[in-house]
């Protein structure tokens, strides 16, 4: 079973539409590099430069902060991750 | 003879200030107590089984320190008024202008010019005249931060801009002051709750530094986050539901989905790092 990938509304421009997209990995990086593989968009969305992720992005591992060291930690089959996005306004 | 009167002076000026002291005290408890209109005003939600009389006196006694009167400020500040909240400071140093007014519900088209804080504080002491409202105009720093939230059961973030939620939260934990977190953007928001040295706090989540700009909002979003950050003050205050601690909720207006997210306490985190440490 896959991993889950949940994207940002700011972000289903770079991937038709999807909300959810299906990827393969044994990490958190891993993974969010096979979704830029099928969605190459979402590399400048996420991504400030290889392995640094905007400070702007959030991401949460089945419903839990993975900060700090995101990219890194492992993932099983059927796991979700969710990309979402720092709120500043008010 | 003189030793004497001085042994009776003494008992005179004793028994007077014990006298006075016991009549402060009555006058402070007369000061908490309902009066037959608060019943009658809060008298819905007194008949709440968490609140009660008893729940009422105490959001009396409390003092809630509001930072913006702008989007979430607005909703945040008139509900909690009208709760019957004892004292609501309210800090911001802008003006009204016309692009607040889709969302700045406490500011109306005649008030574009004024002060922020004047505008709100006028319609905040008409809602409920029982509400002290301090009207603070002033832009918050690292240097004042402490003196504009002194004396406050909890700081309520109502900000527009990250830079200034951190000086609150690092104050905040410094002073063992919960901080209520809101925050929008278009028709997304989110709401975190922080018990200082308890519970994540914001900069627990800091990833590095965000250019601040112009954000997109429509008035409903900070409507709904300003709406559960004064419903977690109130519940704060009285003890009682389930606060928004280690959570992250998220609100998508769009897809009418609440989201909630763990949050962990950060070990390193240069705000509240230390305090994690202690324990």
């Amino acid at each position: 079973m896959p991993v889950k990938v949940h994207i940002h509304a700011t972000h289903r421009r770079f991937t038709n539409g999807q909300e959810v997209v299906e990827v393969e990995g044994n990490t958190v990086g891993e993974c969010l590099n096979h979704l830029i593989q099928q969605f190459p968009g979402m590399e400048k969305a996420i991504f400030a430069r290889k392995d640094r992720l905007h400070n702007i992005v959030e991401v949460y591992l089945n419903h839990a902060s993975a900060h700090p060291n995101e990219l890194v930690k492992s993932v099983r089959d059927g796991d979700e991750i969710h990309l979402i996005i720092m709120l500043a306004g008010g | 003879m003189i030793k004497h009167l001085g042994i009776i002076g003494d008992w005179v000026i004793g028994y007077y200030l014990e006298f006075g002291i016991w009549v402060l005290g009555i006058g402070r408890w007369r000061d908490t107590m309902l009066t037959p209109g608060e019943r009658e005003r809060y008298d819905r939600q007194i008949m709440i089984e968490q609140i009660g009389p008893e729940g009422q006196e105490k959001l009396k006694r409390s003092r809630v320190v509001i930072a913006g009167a702008g989007g979430l400020g607005s909703p945040i500040a008139i509900y909690l008024t009208a709760a019957g909240i004892g004292m609501i400071r309210l800090i911001d140093h802008d003006r009204v202008s016309m692009s607040n007014l889709n969302r700045q519900v406490l500011h109306w088209e005649e008030d574009v010019g004024k002060k922020k804080v004047q505008s709100a504080a006028t319609k905040l002491r008409n809602l409920n005249p029982g509400v002290k409202i301090e009207a603070i105009e002033e832009m918050i720093t690292e240097t004042n931060v402490s003196r504009l939230v002194e004396g406050c059961d909890a700081i309520v973030d109502a900000m527009d801009n990250l830079p200034t939620r951190y000086i609150l939260n690092r104050c905040a934990i410094e002073k063992n002051i919960p901080f209520f977190h809101g925050a929008v953007n278009g028709f997304e928001g989110r709401a975190m709750t922080i018990l200082p040295g308890k519970t994540a706090c914001l900069r627990c989540m800091y990833r590095g530094s965000v250019p601040g700009e112009k954000f997109p909002v429509i008035g409903v979003t900070p409507a709904v986050i300003g709406s559960i950050q004064a419903t977690e003050v109130i519940k704060y205050l009285l003890g009682i539901g389930q606060l928004l601690t280690n959570r992250l909720l998220m609100y998508d207006g769009l897809e009418a989905v609440f989201t909630e997210f763990a949050v962990n306490r950060n070990p390193d985190c240069d705000h509240c790092g230390s305090l994690v440490q202690k324990e």
